[in-house]
C-alpha cells in the first residue's frame, strides 16, 4: 500500500463527514448522561429525596429527614450507649420519640402556632437571631482585622486598678486634729492615736480591692478623691453628711493596658459580638424593607 | 472518533469511581462512628478525605498539626486531654457540627469562666460575687497545692476554702479539682493548660477575667459526610496508634 494514501474510513468514523447514525447515536448518548445526572440529583439531594433515607437520616417524615447525627446523640443522652450497644428497644424508642415529635412540628406547622401562641413566636425570634449570630461567629477573622479592632477599642482592653486605701472619719471636723492627721503617714495608725485626734476609721474598705469594688465601699466622692492618690500619700478633708473624711493611700496600682497577646481572648469575642450585633441590624433592616408594614392612622 | 470514545469511556470511569466513593461515604455515615475501629478501610478513607476538611476550616486556629495554641486557649487536638466528652468520634463530631458556644441552640454552652475581677463576674448568674485581688491569690497558691506544686500553705487553705465556698469554683470543676468534660470545664490539677503556661500570672489572668473560648458550629458549612470525615480525621491524629493518619 502506497504510504501517501489516506486510510479509508468507515462513513461513521470519519469526523469530516456528516452521518446522521453518528449524530443519533451521541444525541442520545448525551441525553442519557443528561437524565441519569438529573435523576441522580434529584432524587439523592439532601432532604429531597423520594426513593430512600439518605445516608445521614435515619427516617423521613413527609420528606422532612431526621439527621441521624441528632439520633446518635439522643440515644447516648437516653441511655448513655453508642448505636451498636444499643438495644432494638431503645433504638425503636428513641427512633419513635423522634419522629412523634417531627409529626408535632409539622402540625404545629399547619396550625400556624407562632400566629398566637407567645411561647412559639419568642422561640421563633430567638431561633432567628441565634441563627444569625451562628452565621457570624463561623466566619474567623484573621489576626491583622483582630489587631485592628483592638487598637480602635484600646480602653476596653485594660487591668482592673487596685488601690489599699485606708479613710478616717473625723466627726467634729476639728481642724487641728485633721491638721494633725494629715501629718501620719504609716497606713497602719494605731487605734488610740486615732482616738486622741477624735478620729476613727470607717472601716469601709479592706485591704486591696479593685476599684470598682473601692468605688462601691467608698462612694464616688471619696472614690474620685482616692482614684487621683499617689502611694503614701493622704488626701484633702472631704466633708460628707456623717463628718470630715481624710484618704490615706497606701498602694493604688492603677489600670494598665494589656498587650494585643493578653488581650486578644477578649479582643476575638468582642469583634464577634460586634459582628453579630452588625448582622442583626442588617437583616432586621432588610426584613423591614422587604415588608409590607401599615400602621394604623392613630399610631403613625 | 477515538477521542469521544476516550471521553466517553473517561466519563464513565469517573462515574464508576465517584458512584464507588459515594457508596463508601454513605457506609461511613450509617456506620456507628464509635466501631469504625474495625473496619480499616473505611477508617482510612475517612481520615484521607477528612484532613482536607481539617486543613480549611479547623487549621486556622487548632494550627496544621492540630496541636492548637495556649496562647490564644485553643486546645491542643493531639493528646489525650478531652475538654469536652471524652475524645470519642461521636463525642467529636458532635462539636463539630453544633459547636461550642456557637450560638447553636445545640451547641456545648453550659458554662463560661466567670472573671472575677469584674463586678459581675457571670453576667448569667447573679449568685457569684466578685473576688478581691488577695482572695485571688490565694486560690492561685491552692490551684498550686493541688498540682504538687511550691505553694504558700496559709493562703492555700484560705483557697481552699474559697474554692468550695462563696467563688463556687468547684460547681463547674468539681471537689477533687479535676474537671468535668461534662461541661467543659478543665482538669486544673494536671500539668496541662487550655491559657497560657500555668504560671500564676497565666492563671490570674483566667481568675481575673474570665475565659470562654469558641468553636463555631459547622452544620451548615459541611455536609454530613464531610463533618464525620473531620471528626474521624481528628480522632486519628489523637489516636495515632490506632488509625492509619493521613499526614
Amino acid at each position: 500500500m502506497p504510504t501517501d494514501q489516506k486510510v479509508k474510513l468507515p462513513p461513521w468514523r470519519d469526523p469530516t463527514r456528516v452521518n446522521s447514525a453518528r449524530s443519533f447515536v451521541l444525541m442520545t448518548l448525551g441525553a442519557l448522561i443528561g437524565l441519569f445526572l438529573a435523576g441522580y440529583s434529584l432524587f439523592t439531594a439532601r432532604g429531597v429525596s423520594t426513593l430512600s433515607v439518605p445516608a445521614e437520616d435515619v427516617a423521613l417524615v413527609n420528606q422532612q429527614p431526621i439527621s441521624r447525627s441528632d439520633y446518635l446523640i439522643l440515644l447516648q443522652t437516653l441511655y448513655g450507649v453508642d448505636l451498636s450497644h444499643a438495644t432494638r428497644e431503645q433504638r425503636q424508642k428513641v427512633l419513635n420519640d423522634m419522629i412523634r415529635e417531627e409529626l408535632f412540628v409539622q402540625r404545629g406547622k399547619e396550625l400556624d402556632l407562632a400566629s398566637s401562641d407567645p411561647e412559639v413566636r419568642s422561640a421563633l425570634v430567638n431561633a432567628v437571631e441565634l441563627e444569625i449570630s451562628e452565621d457570624a461567629i463561623t466566619a474567623q477573622p484573621n489576626e491583622a482585622t483582630l489587631r485592628d479592632y483592638y487598637t480602635t477599642h484600646a480602653e476596653r482592653y485594660v487591668s482592673e486598678g487596685i488601690m489599699n486605701v485606708r479613710d478616717w472619719v473625723f466627726p467634729a471636723g476639728d481642724p487641728g486634729d485633721m491638721a494633725a492627721a494629715l501629718t501620719l503617714k504609716s497606713p497602719d495608725i494605731p487605734p488610740e492615736t486615732l482616738a486622741r485626734l477624735h478620729a476613727r476609721e470607717s472601716g469601709k474598705t479592706q485591704g486591696d480591692e479593685f476599684y470598682f469594688a473601692a468605688k462601691i465601699h467608698l462612694g464616688d466622692q471619696l472614690f474620685a478623691a482616692a482614684r487621683d492618690l499617689s502611694n503614701g500619700t493622704a488626701s484633702g478633708p472631704i466633708q460628707l453628711s456623717d463628718g470630715v473624711h481624710v484618704l490615706y493611700m497606701a498602694a493604688n496600682k492603677r489600670p494598665v493596658p494589656f498587650d494585643f497577646a493578653k488581650a486578644r481572648p477578649q479582643v476575638l469575642n468582642d469583634y464577634r459580638n460586634h459582628a453579630i450585633e452588625q448582622l442583626k441590624a442588617g437583616d432586621e433592616s432588610f426584613l423591614r424593607k422587604r415588608a409590607n408594614v401599615r400602621i394604623a392612622d392613630d399610631l403613625r | 472518533m477515538r477521542f469521544i470514545v476516550v471521553v466517553i469511556l473517561a466519563f464513565l470511569i469517573g462515574a464508576a469511581v465517584f458512584a464507588n466513593s459515594r457508596s463508601v461515604e454513605r457506609r461511613l455515615l450509617r456506620a456507628d462512628p464509635d466501631a469504625l475501629l474495625a473496619d480499616s478501610a473505611l477508617l482510612r478513607f475517612a481520615v484521607e478525605r477528612g484532613r482536607p476538611l481539617f486543613l480549611v476550616h479547623c487549621a486556622t486556629c487548632h494550627g496544621v498539626s492540630g496541636a492548637g495554641d495556649p496562647l490564644k486557649g485553643v486546645p491542643n487536638l493531639t493528646d489525650s486531654d478531652w475538654l469536652y466528652g471524652t475524645g470519642r468520634v461521636a463525642d467529636i463530631e458532635q462539636i463539630i457540627e453544633y459547636g461550642i458556644r456557637s450560638r447553636n441552640s445545640r451547641a456545648w454552652s453550659l458554662a463560661i469562666m466567670p472573671a472575677y475581677a469584674r463586678p459581675h463576674p457571670n453576667p448569667a448568674d447573679k449568685n457569684i460575687r466578685p473576688l478581691s485581688p488577695g482572695e485571688i491569690s490565694d486560690l492561685i497558691e491552692f490551684l498550686f497545692r493541688q498540682q504538687g506544686r511550691e505553694a504558700d500553705a496559709a493562703a492555700a487553705s484560705r483557697g481552699a476554702a474559697l474554692y468550695t465556698g462563696d467563688a463556687g469554683c468547684y460547681d463547674c470543676h468539681s471537689l477533687d479539682v479535676k474537671g468535668d468534660s461534662a461541661i467543659g470545664a478543665p482538669n486544673l490539677a494536671d500539668a496541662t493548660t487550655l491559657y497560657g503556661d500555668g504560671s500564676r500570672n497565666a492563671l490570674y489572668q483566667s481568675i481575673a477575667y474570665g475565659r470562654q473560648g469558641v468553636c463555631p458550629a459547622w452544620i451548615k458549612k459541611l455536609s454530613a459526610a464531610g463533618i464525620r470525615e473531620t471528626a474521624v480525621y481528628v480522632y486519628s491524629i489523637s489516636h495515632t496508634g490506632d488509625v492509619p493518619n493521613a499526614n
